[in-house]
C-alpha cells in the first residue's frame, strides 16, 4: 500500500463526494461512507511498516516526504476510524439539511488533511496539510451561521496566528538547517545551542497549543464545539484537536529530542516543568467551567479542554509510563469524547435541536441504548475502572506519584471529582428524572446513529478490560522514542512499582454484582411503576414541573462564580476589540472625496520636504 | 486461605457495619434520653424490606443500586483489616480511590432513574458535597502516600506499624487533623446530613427506594459507613495488627462521629463547602508541603 495512493484517495474522495452530489444524494452518501470505510481499511494495512517517500522532488530544492511511523499510524488510524463512523453517523443527521454535499465533501477534506498531517516526512508538507486542516474546519465550524460565524471566525483568528507561528519556526529552522526533513531537523537539532532549541519550540508550541487549546489558547474552542454540526464537533474534538498532541510529540520526541528538551528552560523552571503546570491549568479551571455549562456541547467543549491537560500532564513528564499514559488518554478521549458528542447528536436530532440541559429530561424510557452508550461513554470520561478512561488516568496519576509531584496529582485527582459533577449532570438533565409531556412519542435513535455510538462504547469497554491491546501499540511508540519500554500484558501492567491487574478488578466487580443481583432477586416482588406515581407527600405529580434540572449545582456555582472568570478570553476579546477599533479609525481616512486624497498627497509629500530638509537623509 | 477471607471480609464488614448502624441509633437515643431500638434493629429490618413488596422504577433503578453495592464490596476486598487484606496486589490506593466512586455513582444514577425530584437534589448536594471533603481529602492522602513512597495501603499501615501512626508522627499530624476535621463529612453524618436531610428533602437520593431495593440501600449503608471508618484507621491511624484491635480502634472514631452528630444541627451544602475548603483544606495544605519540603 503506498502513501501517495492513500493521499490521493482521502482528497480526491473529498473532491469527487461534491461532484456526485451534484448527481444524486444517495449515490454521493454510499460514496463517502465507501471512502471513509477505504480509508481505515488503508490505513490499518499500514499497521507495523515503516515507509519513506518522496512523492514530491525539488520544491525550492527540498523533496516533500510522506511516511508512516508508529506514532503517525496511531494518529492515523484514530482519525479514519473516527471519520469514518462520523461520515454514517451524518447520514441522518444532516438529513434534510442544505448544502450538504459541500458539508460531506469538507468533512472528508479534513479527514485527509488529518491524514496528511500525520503522514508527512518533512515540515513544509506538514505546514500544507495543516493549512488545508484548518481553512476545512473554518468552514465546517461555521455552517450553520449566525452565531456559527463568529465562532468560526474566533477559531480561525487564533488557529491563524498559531499557522504564522508555525511559520515563522519553519523558515529559521530551515535558514539554519538547509532542510525540512524530520531526519535533517533532528540531526541540525543535536548541535543546536539551547536558546534556540527553546525558540522553536515556543514557535511550534504556540500553533500546537492553539490547536490543542491548551490554557491559554483554549479561547476558541466552546464556542466552536458548541456551535459546530454534531458530527462534526465528535471529529474536532475526538481527533482534530489533538493534531495539537501530535505536534507536541513530534517535536519533543522526534525533532528536538527528549535530552534536549528535558535540559531546556532556567535552572530552577525548566520548561517540561512549565509544560505540566499549564497542563495542571488546563485541567482545572475548564473542569469548573464545565460544571457552570447549560448548553450540553458546550459542557463537553470544556471537558474537552480538560482532558486535553491530563494529555499534556502525561507527556510532559517525559518518562516511558507518562508517555504512555498521555497517548494512550488521546486515543481514549477520541473515544469516548466522540461518542459522547454523537450523544448529544442524536438527542438534538430526535428532540429537533434541543441540547438545553435545562429543558430536557426522562430520555432514558425513550432511548435506552442512547443512554447506555452515554453512560459507558461518561463512566470512560470519568475514568471508572474497566473503562478505557481508567487506565490512561491510572498511569499519569501513577506517574505523578512516582515523580513526586502530590501537587499536581492533586490536581488530576481532584479534576476527576469533577468530572464527576459536569458528567453526572449531563446524564441526569438529559436522560434522568422525569419525561416531559412534549417528549413522550420521541422515537428510538436510527440505525445509522445507533451503530457509531455501539462501535465507539464497545471500543471503550474493550480497551479497559484489555488494554493491553492498545498499550502495546504504545508501547512500541515508547520505544521508537528511545523510552524504556514497559511491561505490558494484556490486563495491564506488570511492574516492579506497583501493577495494574484490570483482570482482578473484573473478577471482582463481577463477582460483586453477581451476588448483589441474587440477593435483590431472593427479595419479594418488585412492580414497575410509572413516574406519575411518585413520592410528593401526599400530592398531586405536578405535570412537567416535577423535576430538578435548572441550577443542578447551584449552590456550587453561587460559590464559585466569582472566581471563575476566563480572563484569557476577555483579554483576546478585548484585543480584538481594539484591533477592530483600531480598523475602523483607520479606514475613516478613505472619506471619499477627490479633494481629501489630493490633500494627504500634498501632506505626505510637505512631510518628506519637511524631512529631507531637517536631517537630510537622502 | 485467600479465597477464604474474598469471602469473609465483606461478611465481617457487613456485620461491624450493622452493628455501627445499631449502636449509632441506640447511643443517638441515650443522649437524646430515649431508650432506642434494640442492638439488633437493623437487621430485622432488612429482613422486613427484603420480603416486602418493592416498587421499581426501571432497569436502572435496580441496576444502579446493584452497581453501588458491588462497587462497596470490592472496595472492602481491597482495605486491610487488622492485618487481613484480600486483594493487595492490584493497583493499590489508587484503585481504591476510584473504586469508592463506584458507590455514589450507582445510587445517583439509580436515585436519577427514580424520577423524584427530592432524589435528584439529595444527589446534587452529595456530589457537591464530595467535592467539597474530596479536596483536603486527597490533600491528606497525598501527604500519606508521599511520606511513605508508596501507593499500597498494606505498606502504609505496615509502615506505620512499624514506626507511629501518622497521628503521631510529626509532618503528619497535620493530615491527620484535618482528617479528622472532614470526617463526619465522609461519613454522612450532621453537620453535614446535607444529603439525606429527612425533614427536608424526604430522605434524598433514597426518597423512592421500598421492599428489597430499600434493603440493599440498608446494606449499603453499612458498609459505607465501615469503609469510611476503616479508611481513617488504616490511613492515620495505623491499622492494626489484628482484627479486633482494628474494631475497638473503630468504635472509637465511630463515637467520636456520633457525638460530633449529637452536638451540631445541620449546615446548608454551601456553608458545608466553604467550611471544608477553608481548615481542613488549609491544614491538609501546610500538611503536605511540609511533607514534600521535609522529605522522609
Amino acid at each position: 500500500m503506498s502513501l501517495e495512493l492513500l493521499m490521493v484517495v482521502a482528497l480526491g474522495g473529498s473532491l469527487l463526494t461534491y461532484v456526485l452530489g451534484r448527481v444524486s444524494s444517495r449515490l454521493r452518501n454510499g460514496f463517502a461512507v465507501l471512502v471513509s470505510l477505504a480509508l481505515v481499511a488503508m490505513v490499518a494495512s499500514l499497521y507495523g511498516k515503516a515507509l519513506h517517500v518522496s512523492y514530491y522532488e525539488d520544491f525550492l530544492g527540498m523533496s516533500l516526504v510522506l511516511r508512516v511511523s508508529g506514532l503517525s499510524w496511531l494518529f492515523a488510524m484514530t482519525a479514519s476510524t473516527l471519520g469514518c463512523l462520523s461520515v454514517v453517523f451524518s447520514l441522518s443527521y444532516m438529513k434534510g439539511k442544505e448544502r450538504t454535499s459541500f458539508y460531506y465533501s469538507m468533512l472528508l477534506l479534513v479527514n485527509a488533511a488529518m491524514l496528511g498531517v500525520v503522514l508527512s516526512g518533512d515540515l513544509l508538507s506538514l505546514f500544507i496539510f495543516w493549512e488545508i486542516m484548518s481553512w476545512s474546519t473554518f468552514l465546517l465550524i461555521s455552517y450553520n451561521g449566525g452565531p456559527a460565524l463568529a465562532a468560526g471566525m474566533k477559531y480561525f483568528v487564533m488557529s491563524f496566528v498559531g499557522s504564522l507561528a508555525m511559520l515563522a519556526g519553519l523558515l529559521t529552522v530551515y535558514g539554519s538547517f538547509g532542510t525540512l526533513e524530520f531526519g535533517g531537523v533532528a540531526a541540525g537539532m543535536l548541535s543546536a545551542s539551547p536558546g534556540y532549541i527553546l525558540a522553536i519550540f515556543v514557535l511550534f508550541g504556540v500553533a500546537f497549543g492553539t490547536k490543542n487549546a491548551i490554557w491559554p489558547f483554549h479561547a476558541w474552542l466552546p464556542p466552536a464545539h458548541s456551535e459546530a454540526p454534531s458530527p462534526f464537533s465528535a471529529i474536532l474534538s475526538g481527533i482534530l484537536i489533538k493534531m495539537g498532541v501530535y505536534g507536541f510529540l513530534l517535536i519533543i520526541f522526534v525533532l528536538v529530542g527528549l535530552r534536549n528538551f528535558m535540559a531546556l528552560g532556567a535552572d530552577g523552571l525548566p520548561l517540561h516543568t512549565v509544560l505540566s503546570i499549564v497542563g495542571a491549568i488546563t485541567i482545572l479551571f475548564p473542569t469548573f467551567m464545565a460544571i457552570m455549562q447549560n448548553d450540553a456541547k458546550k459542557l463537553l467543549a470544556w471537558s474537552t479542554v480538560a482532558q486535553a491537560g491530563y494529555i499534556i500532564l502525561g507527556i510532559s513528564f517525559g518518562t516511558s509510563l507518562s508517555v504512555a499514559g498521555g497517548v494512550f488518554h488521546f486515543v481514549n478521549h477520541a473515544v469516548f469524547k466522540a461518542l459522547l458528542f454523537m450523544v448529544v447528536g442524536t438527542v438534538e436530532y430526535r428532540t429537533k435541536g434541543v441540547r438545553d440541559l435545562d429543558s430536557l429530561g426522562g430520555l432514558i424510557k425513550k432511548m435506552p441504548l442512547t443512554f447506555a452508550v452515554a453512560l459507558i461513554g461518561v463512566c470512560g470520561l470519568i475514568g471508572v475502572p474497566l473503562t478505557n478512561g481508567f487506565v490512561s488516568k491510572w498511569l499519569i496519576y501513577k506517574t505523578l506519584i512516582l515523580e513526586r509531584s502530590p501537587f499536581l496529582a492533586l490536581v488530576a485527582l481532584f479534576g476527576t471529582w469533577g468530572t464527576i459533577l459536569y458528567s453526572y449532570k449531563f446524564l441526569h438533565n438529559i436522560f434522568l428524572g422525569q419525561l416531559p409531556e412534549k417528549y413522550k412519542d420521541l422515537e428510538r435513535a436510527p440505525m445509522t446513529m445507533r451503530l457509531p455510538m455501539t462501535v465507539l462504547s464497545i471500543v471503550v469497554v474493550l480497551f479497559g478490560v484489555l488494554p493491553g491491546i492498545p498499550l502495546s501499540v504504545i508501547n512500541s511508540i515508547d520505544t521508537s522514542f528511545g523510552l524504556k519500554p514497559l511491561n505490558v500484558t494484556l490486563w495491564g501492567l506488570a511492574s516492579d512499582t506497583g501493577a495494574l491487574n484490570t483482570i482482578n478488578i473484573l473478577a471482582a466487580v463481577f463477582a460483586g454484582l453477581l451476588i448483589v443481583w441474587l440477593v435483590l432477586k431472593s427479595g419479594g416482588r418488585k412492580v414497575s411503576v410509572d413516574q406519575a406515581d411518585n413520592y410528593a407527600a401526599g400530592a398531586a405529580i405536578p405535570k412537567d414541573k416535577y423535576q430538578y434540572s435548572v441550577g443542578f449545582y447551584a449552590p456550587l456555582t453561587r460559590m464559585v462564580a466569582p472566581y471563575l472568570k476566563d480572563f484569557m478570553d476577555s483579554f483576546y476579546m478585548r484585543l480584538a476589540g481594539w484591533v477592530g477599533g483600531l480598523g475602523s479609525g483607520i479606514r475613516r481616512i478613505y472619506t471619499g472625496y477627490v479633494g481629501d486624497y489630493a490633500m494627504y498627497i500634498v501632506l505626505f509629500l510637505a512631510a518628506l520636504i519637511f524631512v529631507q530638509l531637517t536631517w537630510s537623509p537622502w | 486461605m485467600r479465597i477464604l477471607w474474598l469471602v469473609l471480609s465483606p461478611l465481617i464488614a457487613l456485620a461491624v457495619g450493622l452493628f455501627f448502624l445499631g449502636l449509632s441509633r441506640r447511643v443517638m437515643a441515650r443522649i437524646h434520653w430515649r431508650y432506642g431500638p434494640p442492638l439488633y434493629q437493623p437487621l430485622i429490618e432488612i429482613f422486613r424490606y427484603f420480603t416486602q413488596k418493592g416498587s421499581s422504577h426501571g432497569v436502572l433503578f435496580g441496576l444502579g443500586i446493584v452497581l453501588s453495592l458491588a462497587g462497596s464490596i470490592v472496595v472492602i476486598l481491597f482495605l486491610p483489616f487488622g492485618g487481613i487484606c484480600s486483594m493487595s496486589g492490584s493497583g493499590g490506593m489508587l484503585v481504591v480511590l476510584y473504586m469508592m466512586l463506584l458507590a455514589p455513582l450507582g445510587i445517583a444514577l439509580s436515585g436519577g432513574e427514580a424520577a423524584n425530584p427530592n432524589a435528584s437534589i439529595g444527589i446534587s448536594r452529595k456530589l457537591m458535597l464530595a467535592l467539597g471533603y474530596e479536596l483536603p481529602f486527597l490533600l491528606i492522602v497525598l501527604a500519606i502516600m508521599t511520606h511513605y513512597d508508596t501507593i499500597s495501603l498494606v505498606d502504609i499501615v505496615s509502615a506505620q506499624r512499624e514506626t507511629a501512626s501518622a497521628f503521631a508522627s510529626f509532618p503528619l499530624v497535620l493530615s491527620g487533623i484535618a482528617y479528622l476535621l472532614i470526617l463526619p463529612a465522609m461519613l454522612g453524618m450532621r453537620p453535614f446530613e446535607v444529603v439525606h436531610a429527612p425533614q427536608e428533602i424526604s430522605s434524598g437520593p433514597i426518597a423512592e427506594y421500598s421492599g428489597p431495593y430499600l434493603g440493599l440501600v440498608t446494606i449499603q449503608h453499612a458498609l459505607t459507613t465501615f469503609i469510611g471508618i476503616s479508611l481513617f484507621v488504616n490511613l492515620v491511624w495505623g491499622g492494626a495488627g489484628n482484627p479486633f484491635v482494628f474494631f475497638l480502634k473503630m468504635l472509637v472514631v465511630l463515637a467520636f462521629g456520633l457525638f460530633v452528630n449529637a452536638a451540631f444541627p445541620r449546615l446548608r451544602v454551601e456553608q458545608a463547602v466553604r467550611y471544608l475548603w477553608r481548615w481542613p483544606t488549609l491544614i491538609a495544605f501546610v500538611g503536605l508541603i511540609l511533607v514534600v519540603t521535609l522529605g522522609r
